[in-house]
């Protein structure tokens, strides 16, 4: 099973995918900046951005269907967050423009990550003097994310294939061993990877 | 000629106490492709990580392990793993970056070389290592045999003095171990290949070294030493199919 | 507890980001001075086991699931300065590659699970396992210091979105707190279950190495602990005395006028407030001290029944363990 599917679409051409990477993540941050900082007595404003987001989401030739998807699995962060709002006075409309809102946002992040690697984010990082460590930390999560959540995957029906009850106090005891294991897995990994570094000369 | 490298009575114990080498001794001449065979556990992998430093962590004394006459020291570590490029078992630990042209970069952005050097060089390992045109993949969308392409070319961007490999046909379908095989046999360079696939061995390589339990038990030409029914049978290894209509000696 | 963008006013988004960049690089500092370049790739690594792990889903009841979320674990296993790292670069992937968690948030995200969070949790385990030694005191420590880093980092939150003038102090610090009191003793449960298992096989990485987790400096501490006292004082002061404040500028920012809010609790009258503030004050420490308690047993109990009694036996012994 693999689940870089969510970086699937990351790599495709398209116009917006073969823009400068410093580029989309700073208007992606100043988009952001500047719904955030709309007044609720200015909604048209938000209007015009959303347009402005789905040209760019056509432009992009990234699936609509993957798009609504991801929005969807965020959507309910903001909507919990937003409904404190509801018990508030003024409730409803609060609600309402604090989801439309933040919405946006989302699909301001969903579009910034689905048309540049994550990669190329990391060299605008590594040009804005983002400490090394924080980089290579990044760079090394992001390469074996993937790897430790398959790995994680493989261990869980290892052991499912082996638990024949249901008793929730049993699955918790193997799924907390699978992580046990995966961490000393990693840890030993990264030993390997830090002699595969120094093998090639590393500074 | 000096060989390439030397290795005279090298013993290396573990942090457990565990003997892994107990005295091996052995030398690679300019050119030759040597194979290492022995049975699981017999401490090839740890050798291996002995001839570019990597083990052990500290040093004790004079090292046992000699390139091109010289002793290895912790003044001479950079140098000396750049001429002995070591492929590790799996990809997938050698393969740290995010993307292919990032890795096979690595090495040579170490030597303070030029950006358009190191550009010329990654271009030219991807073409000997057959996978022009994957600087932008993401090493975890490629398969085992790209992989291990990309970590060939990764050792090939440092210049090295000699390959060393690690298994580097397990986990690969029966068309990437032909391909593998193919590239290793195009590449001029000095070989040691630590592996199971015996009939490799025979394809590849002119002599053979078998280690078990940490000593060097055998050694010689290829065809000799596998031919060697009971030899092999008793390290843990056999006949390869390649030599069965040999008749044995 | 990621906040999503549009949630946070510019003021407190920027705040939260400077201390966040403080908390951050002290952790930085730390890791320059006394990271052995060995452990690098381990922090990278341990970015992407958090990563992992917190996708495991352990079931609760009915469909429902608890998931990791790392902090102490990360804290205890790596130490707290490459916990920071750690657990700072889990948010920045999460944020940037995957649109969990506002951009313009991430220094409050960052600065309540990556600094708070961490620092917080570690700074309760160190004390807790100090006082119980041994293995025991360690899983003790841990689950208990897990339940404690979720509370905090939710109390922070909270307080921001108070502050931000979003939700106001009466509605939003129950609604978190509740709510991660119960987050947090899955937090503890599974951290303890966790390193409890690592135990058993390679107890050397559980054990507190010298010179990384259990030797931080004087100086350290102070200044992570000026960069959450800060926090705190900000954060949480509308608790001590701004609280019709914090409501009345909820009202105000979001446009409603005073008549369409509730008359009680918008109306800032000092003489009828004062008690009230002073109640309800007293009604949250004494729900924050009995939490904690009930936190502190449970942590215990766990503790009792993931430690072998021989190791706890050996515990029981002064100067048993180095």
């Amino acid at each position: 099973m693999r689940h870089d599917f969510l970086d699937r679409f990351s790599r495709l051409d398209s116009p917006i995918h073969r823009l400068p990477p410093a580029l989309k993540l700073g208007a992606s941050l100043a988009l952001v900046l500047t719904v955030v900082l709309v007044p609720p007595a200015r909604p048209a404003a938000l209007v015009g951005l959303a347009v402005v987001l789905a040209v760019v989401a056509v432009l992009s030739r990234i699936p609509v269907l993957f798009l609504v998807g991801r929005l969807i699995l965020l959507e309910p962060v903001v909507l919990g967050v937003a409904s404190l709002g509801l018990l508030q006075p003024g409730g409803w409309r609060t609600f309402l423009f604090l989801v439309v809102r933040s919405t946006l946002c989302l699909g301001i992040m969903v579009l910034l990550s689905n048309t540049t690697p994550f990669s190329d984010l990391l060299h605008v990082l590594t040009a804005a003097r983002v400490p090394v460590l924080v980089v290579t930390t990044l760079s090394l999560m992001d390469r074996y994310e993937f790897v430790l959540v398959d790995e994680a995957g493989r261990m869980k029906r290892a052991r499912a294939s082996r638990i024949f009850t249901s008793r929730r106090v049993r699955s918790w005891q193997t799924l907390a061993t699978v992580v046990s294991q995966l961490f000393i897995r990693s840890s030993e990994r990264a030993e390997r990877i830090y002699a595969a570094m120094c093998a090639r000369g590393w500074r | 000629m000096t060989p390439v490298i030397e290795v005279r009575d090298l013993h290396f114990s573990f942090d457990d106490g565990s003997r892994a080498l107990r005295g091996v001794s052995f030398s690679i001449a300019e050119g030759e492709c040597v194979g290492l065979i022995g049975p699981n556990g017999a401490g090839k992998s740890t050798l291996l990580l002995h001839l570019n430093g990597l083990l052990p962590e500290t040093w004790r004394g004079a090292s046992p392990v000699l390139v091109y006459g010289r002793p290895v020291t912790a003044e001479s570590l950079p140098e000396v793993r750049r001429q002995v490029g070591l492929l590790f078992q799996d990809p997938n630990d050698q393969l740290f970056c995010p993307t292919v042209f990032e890795d096979v970069a690595f090495g040579p952005s170490q030597l303070d070389l030029g950006e358009a050097e190191v550009r010329e060089r990654v271009t030219r390992a991807l073409a000997t290592a057959g996978i022009t045109g994957f600087e932008r993949r993401a090493p975890h969308h490629l398969s085992a045999g790209e992989k291990r392409r990309v970590c060939l070319a990764g050792v090939l961007a440092c210049h090295p003095s000699i390959l060393v490999l690690d298994e580097p046909t397990s986990s690969l379908d029966p068309r990437g171990r032909r391909e593998l095989k193919a590239m290793l046999q195009r590449i001029p360079l000095t070989k040691l290949i630590a592996t199971h696939d015996l009939d490799l061995v025979v394809e590849l390589c002119s002599r053979v070294i078998v280690l078990d339990g940490g000593l060097v038990v055998a050694e010689g030409s290829t065809v000799e030493v596998l031919s060697n029914e009971e030899l092999m049978l008793r390290h843990s290894l056999e006949r390869p199919h390649a030599l069965r209509h040999l008749h044995p000696h | 507890m990621h906040i999503p963008d549009g949630f946070l006013d510019a003021r407190t988004a920027v705040t939260a980001g400077i201390l966040a960049a403080a908390g951050l690089g002290i952790a930085l500092r730390q890791a320059r001075t006394h990271l052995p370049q060995r452990r690098v790739p381990l922090l990278g690594i341990t970015a992407a086991f958090v990563f992992a792990a917190q996708m495991v889903n352990f079931p609760v009841a009915g469909g429902t699931s608890g998931h990791l979320i790392g902090a102490v674990l990360a804290a205890v296993l790596l130490g707290p300065s490459a916990g920071v790292v750690v657990i700072s670069a889990v948010l920045i992937v999460q944020c940037l590659m995957f649109a969990d968690g506002g951009i313009s948030a991430l220094g409050a995200n960052i600065l309540n699970m990556g600094v708070l969070g961490v620092v917080g949790g570690w700074a309760i385990y160190d004390l807790v396992s100090r006082a119980v030694r041994g293995l025991f005191g360690r899983i003790l420590a841990a689950g208990f210091a897990a339940w404690c880093s979720t509370m905090i980092a939710a109390v922070a939150c909270a307080g921001e979105l108070a502050v931000s003038g979003t939700v106001g102090w009466s509605v939003v610090l129950p609604a978190m707190a509740g709510v991660h009191a119960l987050i947090g003793v899955g937090e503890g449960l599974i951290t303890a279950l966790v390193l409890a298992a690592i135990a058993r096989v390679r107890p050397e990485l559980v054990q507190p190495e010298a010179g990384t987790s259990s030797r931080v400096s004087l100086r350290v501490t102070m200044a992570y602990g000026a960069v959450v006292t800060v926090t705190l004082a900000l954060f949480a002061s509308p608790l001590a005395s701004r609280w019709p404040d914090g409501l009345d500028r909820t009202a105000e920012v979001l446009g409603f006028s005073r008549q369409a809010a509730a008359p009680m609790l918008a109306a800032p009258i000092p003489g009828y407030v004062m008690p009230g503030i002073q109640a309800t004050a007293l009604a949250i420490s004494i729900a924050a001290i009995a939490g904690t308690g009930v936190a502190f047993v449970l942590a215990w109990l766990l503790a009792c029944a993931l430690v072998p009694r021989s190791s706890r036996e050996h515990a029981a012994e002064p100067g048993a363990e180095p």
